[in-house]
């Protein structure tokens, strides 16, 4: 009886110990060859074939071990919100990435391709599809991503509904069609016979030699979807992970695989290890970026070559010939001297100029007018040498009190700083200063607001239009604009203007 | 030593009773039988045969020639395996206690055993991932990873091949009878004795069909291993998954070609099992 207990248990426990070693010692195996972790990306199933092949580059040059999880975008979406690792996310259109950005999983996105819905049938169309009417059509089965479950399903209702045929074409699937969960459901039935005709993205219809685009779904420009890959908040190697996605992003790198693939790519940036950004910055601007700046560095793993200086000198350089790939004005004033070479600048943030007095006001000044009282000892800021000196001068001249008030003035400065120095020091009755000058010695001086439209500054930010990095750069705007740096910027005495959504 | 059986007993009887009693052809039995019974089968073939005609040889080679498939092979068969013999480990005790025992609360624990059976499968995968979201299960992760990796993979197949080895087991148990046991118990043996000499090797049927079962389910086995394992190229890739990833990007020809090739694997191992099965070893 001994012997046949111990048969079994000791059999079965030695047959599962072999089975076990067989499977650990796996000679195929995908070890992580590098030193760290492997990164851990979701990737939709149907983007496999340009990923696998840029992954493979990947790990062979740089030694990086880039595990995939394959699935259905929505699929892995809830499974990364549940489990809470991972460090990529490539779905195969930006409305998951979007539901992801909602749901807080998301820090970075860098754009890949774009997908239009088409019309797609066997090749030959032998049911002479021409248009979206002849879905409708009695002889004409129709496979529709299902509204709820695919994002192209979402396109095709939203789109057929703008034109008036949705609701026939709802009745025509449901009766003699099918409702599927994703694009590649769709282009497999059209494949195999079982329909003929669906609505799918271009790239997919593309990718099946056995499919022909027999229309676009709509000419309407809306219509059309970015595929992302977006590092994930929950990544412990978010440097690691972007670059990755950097790479898999690069218009010479991975960009050139999912052409190949048939992919409609964005315009990517250049790749680069450690790329670099040479970025020209009015000094006004300094003490609200600067932490900014350098926490982007060290998270993107990129240079950031930083030029402050006053922006009519930055102008000039400009001019001379450099090439930032981002330019932070102090003000939007200095940037049509320039704007042929830059995208559209994004408004970031405001800052007053007003009259600073020594703490009670004794000399009773209430406006911008009473500068130009005789006997009063000014200060104002050189306007050949910053930015808030040109706009005083600018401000002065526009309500006509340039003359009256100049013929006051005791001290001309580079900057702010330096003329609230002298008020404080009791050489100077009012100074003309940003109130971000202010911000350390509020408790020290009065003030008195400008009640003209010309006492402010608004720094925008810019990109330049053949910046190598572009989509770097704006990831640099994300991070200036993002809450953490705006309470920076309300410490340093910026008021906010950049709306996320314009 | 007993000679006779009451079956054979109740036999002579009715041939005595009934001594007029004309034994029809069994034919139109037999081929009722075989026509309702041919249409699964025939449904079978023809799956089978449709999906031949889907793909070629080309596609086979092709299949075979791919490192990424070879390792969903090699993982299946492995992982299947260590499920089947882990299935067993836990279905004989259950099964007998099931069988053997009664106490309060049984019928919930019966009830309990079935869940994995009933539950959507995607469930099983979704409820595994975050049960080890949880501090115990993080605490299990530290020495054994489970999320996305191959010992998860294990665990997914037998939380189901389990339940329906146990339910295999629970049969048998019931089916063989007490009775010898219960001598063996009054002729001095424990409990400990009498099951391992006695109902065991009654048992070996049994246990040949709930490994089996396990086996079987666990190959087939997809939805938990997706969501809870993953389906990493190369990690945790097993054949329904090599399927899955070729069907999501179009390629029929590949995913019907894998499929081909995991029931030749089944088909084999099946029969193999019957063979080395049938002696009585022990």
């Amino acid at each position: 009886m001994r012997s046949i207990k111990l048969q079994v248990i000791l059999g079965s426990a030695a047959v599962v110990a072999v089975l076990g070693f067989l499977l650990v010692w796996a000679p195929g195996a995908n070890r992580p060859s590098g030193t760290g972790q492997p990164l851990v990306l979701y990737c939709a199933a149907g983007m496999n074939p340009p990923v696998a092949e840029i992954i493979r580059d990947y790990e062979n040059q740089f030694g990086v071990t880039v595990a995939v999880q394959y699935g259905g975008s929505g699929t892995l979406l809830s499974n990364l919100r549940v489990a809470k690792t991972g460090d990529l996310y490539l779905a195969a259109d930006a409305s998951f990435i979007e539901i992801a950005r909602e749901q807080g999983l998301i820090a970075e996105t860098i754009p890949l391709a774009t997908l239009r819905p088409v019309i797609a049938a066997l090749r030959g169309n032998p049911r002479k599809i021409q248009s979206a009417r002849d879905l409708l059509r009695e002889d004409v089965r129709v496979a529709l991503g299902s509204p709820d479950a695919a994002s192209i399903g979402k396109q095709t209702q939203t789109a057929m509904t703008k034109v008036g045929l949705w609701e026939n074409l709802r009745q025509a699937v449901q009766t003699r069609g099918v409702f599927k969960p994703t694009v590649n459901d769709i282009a497999n039935d059209i494949k195999i016979g079982t329909v003929d005709a669906g609505v799918v993205w271009d790239a997919v219809a593309r990718q099946y030699p056995e499919l022909e685009i027999v229309a676009p779904l709509t000419d309407d420009p809306d219509f059309v979807m970015e595929v992302m890959v977006a590092v994930l908040r929950s990544s412990r190697q978010p440097t690691e992970a972007l670059r990755f996605a950097r790479y898999l992003s690069a218009r010479d790198k991975g960009l050139v695989v999912f052409t190949r693939h048939h992919y409609t790519v964005v315009e990517g940036d250049v790749w680069a290890r450690e790329p670099q950004i040479l970025l020209f910055s009015g000094s006004v601007n300094r003490p609200a970026i600067e932490s900014t700046l350098n926490a982007f560095e060290q998270r993107e793993g990129c240079k950031l070559l930083r030029v402050y200086n006053g922006c009519g000198i930055l102008v000039a350089q400009m001019k001379a010939g450099a090439r930032p790939d981002v330019y932070f004005a102090c003000d939007s004033s200095f940037v049509p001297p320039v704007q042929d070479l830059f995208l559209n600048p994004m408004d970031v943030s405001e800052m007053e100029i007003l009259i600073a007095v020594p703490k009670g006001n004794p000399r009773g000044i209430g406006s911008l007018a009473d500068l130009a009282k005789e006997g009063l000892k000014l200060g104002v800021a050189n306007a050949e040498q910053s930015a808030l000196g040109a706009l005083t001068e600018r401000m002065l001249e526009a309500a006509g009190l340039l003359r009256g008030i100049m013929a006051n003035v005791r001290s001309q400065t580079p900057t702010g700083d330096l003329l609230v120095n002298q008020l404080r020091a009791g050489g100077l009755d009012a100074v003309i200063v940003y109130e971000a000058n202010l911000a350390q010695v509020r408790e020290h001086l009065d003030f008195v607001r400008i009640d003209l439209p010309g006492a402010k500054a608004i720094q925008p930010y810019a990109i330049a239009r053949d910046s190598r990095c572009r989509h770097l750069a704006q990831r640099l705007l994300d991070a200036v604009t993002s809450a953490e740096s705006q309470e920076k910027y309300r410490k340093a005495g910026f008021r906010w203007l950049y709306r996320r959504d314009l | 030593m007993i000679s006779e059986s009451p079956i054979d007993n109740q036999e002579s009887r009715i041939e005595l009773s009934a001594p007029d009693h004309r034994v029809r052809s069994d034919a139109p039995f037999v081929v009722g039988l075989c026509l309702l019974g041919s249409i699964y089968v025939l449904l079978i073939a023809g799956m089978l045969l449709a999906n031949l005609s889907f793909t070629a040889p080309g596609n086979f080679l092709a299949a075979l020639r791919s490192p990424e498939i070879r390792y969903a092979i090699r993982l299946s068969l492995l992982s299947c395996s260590i499920t089947a013999v882990l299935s067993l480990w836990v279905a004989v005790p259950i099964g007998y206690l099931m069988s053997r025992f009664s106490f309060r609360g049984k019928a919930l624990v019966d009830a309990l055993l079935d869940i994995p059976i009933v539950l959507p499968p995607l469930v099983i995968g979704l409820s595994l991932l975050i049960l080890f979201r949880t501090p115990v299960g993080q605490f299990i992760e530290r020495f054994i990873p489970m999320t996305y990796a191959v010992p998860g993979i294990i665990l997914a197949q037998w939380m189901v091949g389990c339940a329906f080895a146990v339910r295999t087991m629970r049969t048998t148990f019931d089916q063989i009878n007490p009775r010898q046991e219960q001598v063996a118990l009054t002729l001095g043996c424990s409990r400990s004795e009498a099951f391992w000499q006695i109902v065991l090797p009654q048992a070996r049927r049994g246990l040949l069909a709930a490994g089996t079962l396990a086996w079987a389910r666990a190959l087939g086995e997809f939805g938990p291993i997706l969501i809870f394992s993953g389906a990493t190229r190369l990690r945790t890739e097993v054949m329904p998954t090599s399927v899955f990833l070729e069907l999501s990007v179009g390629n029929i020809e590949a995913a019907v070609a894998v499929s081909l090739l995991m029931v030749i694997a089944a088909v084999v191992v099946l029969l193999l099992v019957r063979v080395f099965g049938r002696p009585t070893a022990w």
